[in-house]
């Protein structure tokens, strides 16, 4: 069967954390990525806000970089000339927006061992808001379902994939589940999952109280953002930008910038959630204090 | 190459072609294609078949043939021989290009297995059931999995009469099992289903010759109905639940049905209230995956891709199949009628499954009528709307009811109605919450 591969719901939080590759060894092969929840991904179907692009090609040839935050996170996708009809949709979308994206994933590992997964878009379309909401919703329930059956499966002892099929799950998820149990040699990390949940919920359900018990997470919860009144918020706003600035000449080793990751940990470090530190460092570069020699540094000038 | 050279194929040739062209055609084609166009002997003769010989064989001349078992037969044979006893014979009348043609038909099988053939040249020899023949020059083709048998322009039958066959026992399968609808896939053997008559009719058929009359109609249980074909009258009425035993499934363009054959026993069991909504046949696209496809089936997803040939099409006014570069693949050069259609592909998470949307359905889910579509077309060409058409449709959620099959490719449908899909989040998140709370 050369069945298309389906594309999965799964939020930037699950498959950010995802390190484990099942290559193709053969040709026509497809590659996945499994996830620690047991999706076995190769396509997958993302939504929430383009927040920034990048023509790191040339005029000729682009190649669009960019990145798409959801309730979670950010998924970072690449575009060039093998994604002919997201290359030239991409050209003409302006961030941020609501975006939704379907593309095959990839998987690259850096020397120290760390995986970074992207996303090459087929297509990449503008979206509402509505459209949004109902991705998010979708993708909670899939969620969901992978994290109750990971718990139903380490709660069978040693079930095989056929046990777990003839428990109901379908081949694939069998799979998948088994696999990823299999080779983390951990268990996953159902908090975090949880809470990419909750902020789902939350971000669905304004009015109810939603409350899953997992601490205000800033990082995790973009959208829960009280900003602070008038005055007080141009104090602060002052005040981190001093932080963030110093920071990043802290971080800046080796002359070329400070790199986004590391940033990202110290800041937190410092009460400065993710979202924050894009607000921030956003406001550096219209300032012209900092600029992005690439997607993955930050330089102050 | 010099002419004396050409004998022995011009010879060889002749053999094949018969009188259908005569020698001194022969070597001037022959010369052609060798000295013009410099074209290697064995292309040569292939091209010179292919074009004075019979077209509806799609074999070449290529060298000896094989001699293969009938196990050993993979479906890709271009010529090999045979030799097998006759199991059963028929003669059949088919139409081809318009014109009537006698086939013979039947399976034949020696000690490894049995296989289908078809004779497309029936010549004079006449094919006893029992008897053993050597089929030459055959070639195969798979037809859903299984190996086919075929003897072209090219084939031959001999007698093998001294040699003596035993072919091995028919197999009869397993005892019955017991299955829900729902999980009927392709290939099953033996199946015993209980459920609901949810419709049923009388019709008459000629089958090899004879009439027959054919009970059909579609059974249903708690998951899933099934159209099913009763080759003798059980007295089925609608509405009324029945316990088949001994059934078998046969699919139909990966659709599976329940065939009631001699063996088939029908008792009638206690009334069954808990059937599928077979106004609301909604499925996952893996389940469709398992099953291969079925009738009216509902499926939700998203529109993750638009394909080539949708928007405005043109369709061949004698077959009423899309057209090609303004050329009909059967029909050639014809004056096109314009159409509206999508092919896209919806995935709904657990699998993606292809579906083509005709003219209605993709004016109402697009919001694009045919007479909007040639106006646009005529002023900025037939691909803008092909684009246009995509912006509409692309990452939508749509949920589409129709008949799906399945082939190498993964399941498709032909839509027989498709709507955007609203999705109530409130409700739903609300439904999630309240689950989410409860287990922790």
């Amino acid at each position: 069967m050369n069945a298309r591969e389906t594309a999965w719901r799964v939020f930037a939080t699950e498959l950010n954390s995802s390190t484990l590759e099942i290559k193709a060894t053969e040709e026509k092969m497809p590659s996945y990525i499994v996830s620690p929840l047991g999706a076995k991904i190769n396509r997958i179907l993302i939504t929430g806000v383009l927040t920034e692009k990048e023509n790191v090609g040339s005029e000729e040839e682009p190649m669009w970089r960019g990145r798409i935050q959801d309730v979670s996170g950010s998924f970072f996708i690449n575009v060039g000339k093998f994604q002919p009809e997201a290359s030239a949709a991409i050209a003409d979308i302006e961030a941020p927006c609501f975006v939704a994206a379907v593309g095959r994933v990839r998987s690259y590992t850096t020397d120290d061992g760390r995986t970074f997964i992207t996303v090459r878009p087929e297509h990449i379309v503008k979206i509402d808001e509505k459209q949004r909401n109902e991705w998010i919703l979708e993708t909670a329930k899939s969620t969901w379902k992978r994290l109750k059956d990971t718990k139903r499966v380490l709660s069978m002892g040693d079930a095989t994939e056929k046990d777990l099929v003839d428990a109901g799950m379908s081949p694939v998820e069998a799979f998948g589940i088994t696999y990823a149990l299999d080779n983390y040699g951990q268990m996953p990390d159902s908090a975090l999952y949880l809470k990419t949940i909750q902020a789902a919920l939350r971000m669905l359900l304004p009015d109810r109280n939603v409350d899953l018990g997992f601490p205000e997470d800033m990082s995790d919860e973009p959208d829960e953002i009280e900003l602070p009144e008038n005055g007080q918020q141009g104090n602060n706003a002052a005040q981190l930008e001093d932080m963030i600035l110093d920071l990043l000449e802290e971080l800046d080793t080796d002359g070329k910038g400070a790199p986004r990751e590391e940033l990202e940990r110290r800041a937190e470090d410092m009460g400065i959630s993710s979202i924050e530190l894009e607000e921030v460092s956003n406001t550096l570069m219209d300032k012209g204090l900092v600029y992005e020699p690439n997607l993955r540094y930050l330089k102050r000038i | 190459m010099v002419n004396e050279e050409l004998t022995p194929h011009i010879q060889e040739l002749q053999r094949v072609l018969g009188d259908k062209i005569d020698e001194e055609q022969l070597e001037a084609e022959l010369n052609k294609y060798l000295n013009e166009y410099h074209v290697n002997i064995d292309a040569a003769k292939r091209g010179i078949i292919r074009k004075y010989g019979d077209t509806d064989t799609s074999t070449f001349v290529t060298g000896n043939s094989l001699v293969k078992k009938v196990s050993e037969l993979t479906g890709s044979e271009q010529n090999v021989d045979i030799i097998a006893k006759v199991v059963f014979v028929d003669e059949k009348t088919i139409t081809a290009k318009g014109i009537p043609k006698k086939i013979v038909s039947g399976i034949i099988g020696d000690e490894t297995g049995t296989v289908s053939f078809t004779v497309w040249e029936p010549g004079a020899i006449v094919l006893a059931k029992g008897s053993v023949y050597s089929f030459r020059n055959c070639y195969c083709k798979l037809w859903n999995d299984k190996v086919q048998v075929n003897l072209g322009n090219r084939g031959r039958i001999e007698s093998a009469e001294g040699i003596k066959m035993d072919l091995p026992e028919r197999q009869i399968t397993a005892a019955s099992s017991e299955i829900k609808i729902g999980n009927i896939k392709d290939g099953l053997g033996n199946v015993t289903v209980t459920g609901r008559v949810i419709s049923v009719e009388k019709r008459q058929i000629t089958a090899r010759g004879e009439e027959k009359t054919v009970f059909s109609g579609i059974i249903a249980d708690e998951t899933g109905k099934i159209q099913f074909s009763a080759w003798n009258d059980f007295g089925i009425k609608e509405g009324e639940s029945l316990c088949i035993k001994n059934a078998y499934i046969r699919s139909w363009k990966g659709i599976p049905q329940l065939n009631m054959g001699d063996r088939c026993e029908v008792s009638r069991v206690d009334a069954i209230t808990d059937v599928v909504d077979t106004t609301n046949n909604k499925r996952t696209i893996e389940e469709i995956g398992r099953i291969g496809g079925g009738l009216d089936i509902t499926v939700e997803g998203m529109v993750v891709d638009v394909r080539q040939g949708s928007g405005i099409i043109r369709r061949c006014p004698q077959c009423n199949r899309s057209m090609l570069n303004g050329a009909c693949t059967t029909h050639g050069m014809v004056e096109g009628i314009m159409d509206l259609r999508l092919k896209v592909v919806i995935d709904d998470g657990t699998g993606a499954i292809g579906a083509i949307v005709n003219r209605d359905d993709t004016e109402k889910l697009t919001g694009v009528t045919l007479q909007a579509a040639q106006g646009l077309a005529s002023i900025k060409g037939e691909s803008v709307v092909g684009r246009e058409i995509t912006g509409k449709i692309l990452m939508k959620r749509v949920s589409v009811t129709g008949n799906v099959m399945s082939d190498d490719y993964g399941p498709s449908m032909i839509v027989k109605s498709a709507e955007i899909l609203n999705v109530d989040l409130e409700k739903e998140a609300s439904a999630l919450l309240d689950e989410v709370e409860a287990s922790l």
